[in-house]
């Protein structure tokens, strides 16, 4: 319960909004127990008296008090649940603004361990049931328990022995409600279990339809989706049977019981020698004793949504706990280009390194490509370059400053990466060139466009630079949004470029319009390539083939061609159909 | 109402005993349910007259316990037969709804988005259960035990009393019916509110390097404010109708509590009332708001099951668009297009044009061309995702329409430019393509596919798991794996549509090089960008614009002036400069 409480805790910077909204809360339970007490006069003091003794005037003056009260009732409980549902809200939106700006400053790492989706339930879906919490749960129970302690305590002033009865079932209700969310819980949480199960199932037999259908495969994917649903009706099923059993059901039986053991203290009251009860007062506890149990089926019924409240709380902390990225102080100014590795080592997991000891020395204005298959530890080099991960072991040094010291943003800001799948956001193709970056003026980003060959995309889209590009550019081929990446780093004007297989996975028309791209984009800048095709990369001044973690050769096409290694031997492989022809 | 009940006639007719005696025990239990209040009137009446005496009070008690407890075994077991079909029910139809999804043809899904198919399977699951396990309590709870108290109140105590109190409460249905539906009109937009938030959050998380790299970490925050308030603005909005609610409530209920004392102490003062009944009356009074709010919700609630069904109606009347009658079995694969012509039911122009095509059992053919030119539509016809267009489309001298589509399908391996791979382990994703296979089988599969190197770096190796719940791969593991998944099943026609575009230039070919070995006596159709996979092709077919512009050996068309020639060039010229 330390996330709950934790939860609570959040409230504080609202405490105000809490109070007001709580005293509205005691104002609704007040005017909801006077009403009764207005009814009990009325039976008392007027109907009681019996045929041709009642004076109606005086009723009906009683009854419009009665109306005051009830409107007021009415009143105080639209505010007292507008204000603490308004004011959880703002709570909650203000966790999710930390947790945003904190998953900002996340290191990289954090990402890649956890799928897309799953970051981003906590962000949204988790912090909704915190939402729920706080607008539902939280002043249900506030004003649900409330009122059952104000009635006890009524009752007690009323009749003493009534309230021993109902003294008597407090401890009753408590274990009830502590038995029945134990049980609940299990079968609430096997149930959404299986039901994500199902919804995964779904989505995954949905998308790999085909693959499904050309393997002959329907039967089987039936048969585990058929136990997924028939586990997930069975736990529903149970509990349909618990709450049959245990749910409202027996809080009836207890209001009912109560009822049952009114009769005896009513009778018992009026046969013994003390004073009667007046049919007031009986009136009045009958119906404080129903007003007490109504709290109890709201209750229970909003046991599952404080349940997974509490779950989701525990996730969301879970990650507003994961540590922060140290924002180094140190500044880059006077950065030209040139970058080092030296004696790198680096591994994701303790024992599997991935890069052993790496020297690199890149001039300004230099292109390096990096070859190897995966897992040879091309993209982990693009990986400290950007500082998304730090080298395990030895340095990397930008002007011969250790990154290590460098503020990330302040290195960032001089490197730019173009992805292997480019990534498009929704917004304007503008917006996609020159991000939030208002120092790219309109006809810069437009020029950076034009001068990777984006002419014909420019065209070809309705508004040009304005035209808006729906999420992930789905309207877009490949080629056109890669080119759109390239002129995003263009604009930015960085001192390094980093191409990330940027060329795979296109055509051979796309690739050429791709390769002019690269052109004008890496002149006169520090470049790092990765490519599968080596014909990318013949012109790199440096080219690198790496193995399971080593540089394994080293030098330009020429020399590398020349000392008739791997790369020669890759060479040819790509060449070999050619040479196959002459024969 | 009645559309909702009729469409699911089967289900009532299946299981009649069973609502009948829901419907029986119902009824009972609502006249259980009244006893009490009349007990509680007695004894307040007994002891008004001073006629109350210890044996009037244990019967009273001893009755009050013997209705507590039947009427307990009764709800209990009329709810749990009630809300178990429910559950019942939605499981039939998911399990119909599933069964569906999977004997339709990609069309369809390209019709549906896949949100909408889940929505289905899941939003409207739930509505329907609502609809058949709160919806028909309500109908029947409410329906009988409004009508059950309203006819105690009128016959037992008083007929001008029950009218006059029970005015102010259709108020109540009025109510919940009109705010209900504006509720859940603003509950939509509000959870369109929330999906734009969602996408927000989704985008930054997926373009995580991304925003590092061009440093827009605060940018991203600000905008996102922007949208969290958004949906806080329209969430307040839902909010502040759904708080009247309450209020509405407590004070129409008062104004019928106001009637019934008012009028109650007049008909008292005529002698026509006695003060147990004016009691007994106003615990009926109290026990019918539950019901009159449960009327209101009905409406909404058997609204938007129906809605719900229908729409799963939709799906589960979809007949397939592509028509399996034949019964043939295919017997070797020798494989000819004749003129076939094709237009997808979406597009305007011919995505396959004349395609003439001959293929002799165990040839090798190559499909190229630019994105878009029809390769992909034309192997689409080849596995009978799509209804047939014009022209023929023979295998082993019969036509395709005549022809079975799982036996067709038996014979033919797969591997889309997608790689879809499921949620289980490497193995069970290669053994997908066919369960039976060995472990000789499997590691032949391994290896033909040059599976094996990845395989070491998996933590796991083969028992690693994959898809959404498992490990990340890169996208050229997920390729090798769809590429042994469909050699296991050593298929008569083997179908690679683009799928070494993620696997570097050496692995590229020693896969090809093994399957030219493995597969010499079989049909092989590699469709690719990438001239290097097909050189080798006994057929190759340039596409373009759904027509085959050149065919020929790769010998043949290097020699005349075309696409191919001018494509093959340019990844030449690349090792001629420095060679």
């Amino acid at each position: 319960m330390t996330e709950i409480k934790r939860l609570l805790k959040y409230s504080l910077n609202y405490k105000w909004w809490f109070i007001g909204g709580s005293i509205m809360m005691v104002l609704m339970v007040f005017f909801e127990l006077l009403g009764p007490l207005i009814i009990m006069t009325v039976l008392d003091d007027h109907i009681r008296l019996g045929e041709g003794n009642i004076n109606v005037e005086a009723v009906i003056r009683l009854l419009i008090i009665y109306a005051l009260i009830k409107l007021f009732h009415a009143i105080v409980a639209y505010f007292a649940q507008i204000i603490l549902q308004s004011t959880g809200a703002k709570v909650v939106q203000s966790i999710r603004h930390q947790v945003f700006e904190h998953i900002q400053k996340l290191p990289v790492k954090y990402f890649d361990n956890l799928p897309a989706g799953k970051v981003v339930a906590r962000i949204t879906n988790d912090t909704e049931s915190m939402l729920e919490f706080f607008t539902y749960v939280l002043p249900m129970f506030l004003v649900n328990g409330l009122t059952m302690m104000a009635i006890t305590l009524a009752i007690f002033i009323v009749n003493i022995y009534a309230g021993i009865i109902m003294l008597i079932f407090v401890p009753i209700i408590l274990l009830w409600i502590i038995v029945y969310r134990k049980y609940s819980n299990d079968y609430n949480h096997m149930k959404r279990e299986r039901n994500s199960d199902m919804n995964a199932a779904i989505s995954e037999s949905i998308n790999g339809m085909t693959t499904i259908q050309v393997f002959n495969r329907e039967k089987q994917i039936e048969s585990e989706f058929k136990d997924l649903n028939d586990e997930y009706t069975d736990s529903a099923t149970k509990l349909v049977k618990l709450n049959g059993l245990s749910g409202d059901n027996l809080a009836g039986v207890m209001q009912s019981f109560v009822f049952a053991l009114m009769v005896i203290v009513f009778s018992l009251a009026f046969l013994s020698p003390s004073e009667a009860l007046t049919v007031g007062t009986m009136y009045l506890l009958v119906d404080y004793i129903t007003r007490f149990f109504n709290p109890l089926y709201e209750i229970v019924g909003q046991i599952e949504i404080f349940e997974q409240a509490r779950v989701a709380s525990v996730k969301v902390f879970e990650m507003i706990d994961e540590e922060e990225e140290i924002e180094d102080k140190g500044t880059l100014d006077d950065f030209d280009g040139d970058i080092d590795f030296r004696n790198v080592s680096f591994f994701y997991k303790e024992g599997h390194l991935v890069l052993k000891e790496i020297d690199l020395s890149v001039g300004r204005g230099e292109t390096i490509a990096l070859v190897g298959h995966t897992g040879s530890g091309k993209s982990s080099i693009i990986n400290l370059l950007m500082r998304f991960y730090d080298p395990t072991e030895g340095r990397v040094l930008f002007s011969g400053k250790d990154t290590k010291h460098i503020n990330k943003k302040e290195l960032r800001k001089h490197v730019s990466i173009v992805l292997q799948d480019p990534f498009i956001y929704a917004g304007t193709l503008l917006y996609n060139i020159r991000l939030n970056n208002e120092d790219i003026s309109r006809e810069a980003a437009r020029a950076a466009l034009l001068e990777v060959g984006g002419r014909e995309l420019m065209e070809k889209l309705d508004r040009g630079m304005d035209a808006w590009l729906p999420e992930r550019g789905a309207t877009l081929s490949l080629g056109e949004r890669q080119l759109i990446s390239f002129a995003r780093a263009l604009a930015f004007d960085p001192k390094v470029l980093v191409l990330d297989e940027a060329t795979s996975n296109v055509d051979s028309e796309t690739e050429q319009m791709i390769q002019n791209a690269m052109k004008v984009v890496s002149r006169k800048r520090t470049t790092f390539i990765i490519a599968h095709r080596l014909s990318t990369i013949q012109h790199a001044d440096q080219i690198i083939i790496l193995e399971e973690g080593n540089i394994m050769e080293q030098g330009n096409h020429q020399s590398l061609m020349d000392m008739n290694g791997i790369y020669a031997e890759m060479f040819k492989m790509q060449v070999m159909d050619r040479n196959m022809r002459h024969a | 109402m009645i559309d909702f009940i009729y469409k699911l006639k089967w289900y009532f007719s299946e299981h009649k005993m069973k609502y009948l005696l829901i419907v029986v025990l119902a009824v009972i239990s609502n006249f259980m349910e009244v006893i009490p209040p009349q007990l509680i009137g007695r004894t307040i009446d007994l002891i008004n007259t001073g006629d109350m005496t210890i044996g009037t009070m244990w019967l009273i008690f001893l009755l009050f316990i013997a209705v507590i407890i039947s009427t307990y075994l009764l709800l209990y077991s009329w709810f749990y037969m009630l809300f178990g079909s429910a559950y019942d029910i939605e499981s039939i139809l998911r399990m119909r709804l599933m069964q569906k999804f999977l004997t339709l043809s990609p069309s369809f899904y390209e019709r549906n988005k896949t949100g909408d198919l889940m929505a289905k399977a899941t939003n409207d699951m739930r509505s329907i259960n609502r609809a058949m396990g709160f919806g028909l309590i309500t109908l029947l709870d409410a329906s009988t035990f409004l009508l059950t108290i309203i006819l105690v109140m009128a016959f037992t105590i008083n007929l001008e009393l029950t009218f006059y109190a029970l005015l102010p409460l259709p108020l109540l249905i009025i109510i919940e019916v009109y705010l209900g539906r504006m509720i859940s009109k603003r509950h939509t937009e509000s959870q369109k509110s929330f999906g734009v938030m969602n996408d927000a959050a989704l985008e930054v998380v997926e373009g995580v390097r991304l925003t590092r790299s061009y440093v827009q970490e605060e940018a991203e925050a600000a905008s996102f404010k922007g949208k969290t308030k958004d949906y806080l603005d329209r969430f307040m909005k839902v909010e502040k109708l759904d708080a009247l609610f309450q209020p509405l409530t407590i004070f129409v209920v008062s104004l019928s509590f106001i009637i019934a004392f008012g009028y109650g102490a007049v008909l008292v003062n005529e002698g026509e009332m006695t003060v147990g009944e004016v009691v007994t009356f106003n615990i009926y009074l109290n026990m019918l708001i539950w019901p009159m709010f449960a009327m209101g919700m009905l409406f909404n609630i058997m609204q938007r099951g129906n809605a719900s069904l229908n729409r799963v109606e939709e799906v589960l009347q979809t007949e397939d668009d592509v028509v399996d009658t034949g019964d043939s079995i295919v017997e070797s694969s020798e494989i000819d297009f004749e003129h076939v012509s094709f237009s997808y039911p979406a597009s305007s122009r011919q995505n396959l044009d004349g395609v003439t095509i001959h293929l002799k059992a165990g040839d090798t053919l190559g499909i190229v061309g630019k994105t878009g030119s029809g390769k992909t539509t034309l192997i689409r016809q080849l596995l009978k995702m799509y209804p047939a267009g014009t022209g023929s489309l023979i295998i082993d001298g019969i036509n395709i329409t005549r022809l079975n589509k799982k036996e067709l399908r038996q014979r033919i391996g797969y591997v889309s430019q997608e790689n879809i791979l499921f949620s289980r382990t490497v193995k069970d994703n290669i053994l997908f393509g066919n369960p039976g296979a060995s472990d000789d089988e499997l590691d032949r599969a391994i290896e033909v596919s040059a599976l094996d190197s990845d395989l070491a770096l998996m933590q796991k190796g083969l028992q690693t798991m994959v898809g959404e719940k498992g490990v990340a791969l890169s996208g050229g593991q997920k390729q090798r794996i769809s590429i042994a998944r469909s050699l296991i099943k050593d298929p008569e026609i083997l179908i690679f549509d683009d799928a070494l575009s993620a696997v570097d230039a050496k692995t590229e070919q020693q896969i090809i090089d093994n399957i030219k070995r493995e597969r010499k006596e079989k049909t092989t159709i590699i469709v690719t960008h990438r001239l290097s996979a097909v050189r080798h092709a006994d057929v190759i077919v340039v596409l373009e614009d759904g027509r085959i512009a050149e065919t020929g050996s790769h010998d043949e068309l290097v020699k005349s002036d075309g696409w191919y020639r001018r494509q093959n060039q340019y990844y030449e010229t690349g090792g001629e400069e420095n060679d």
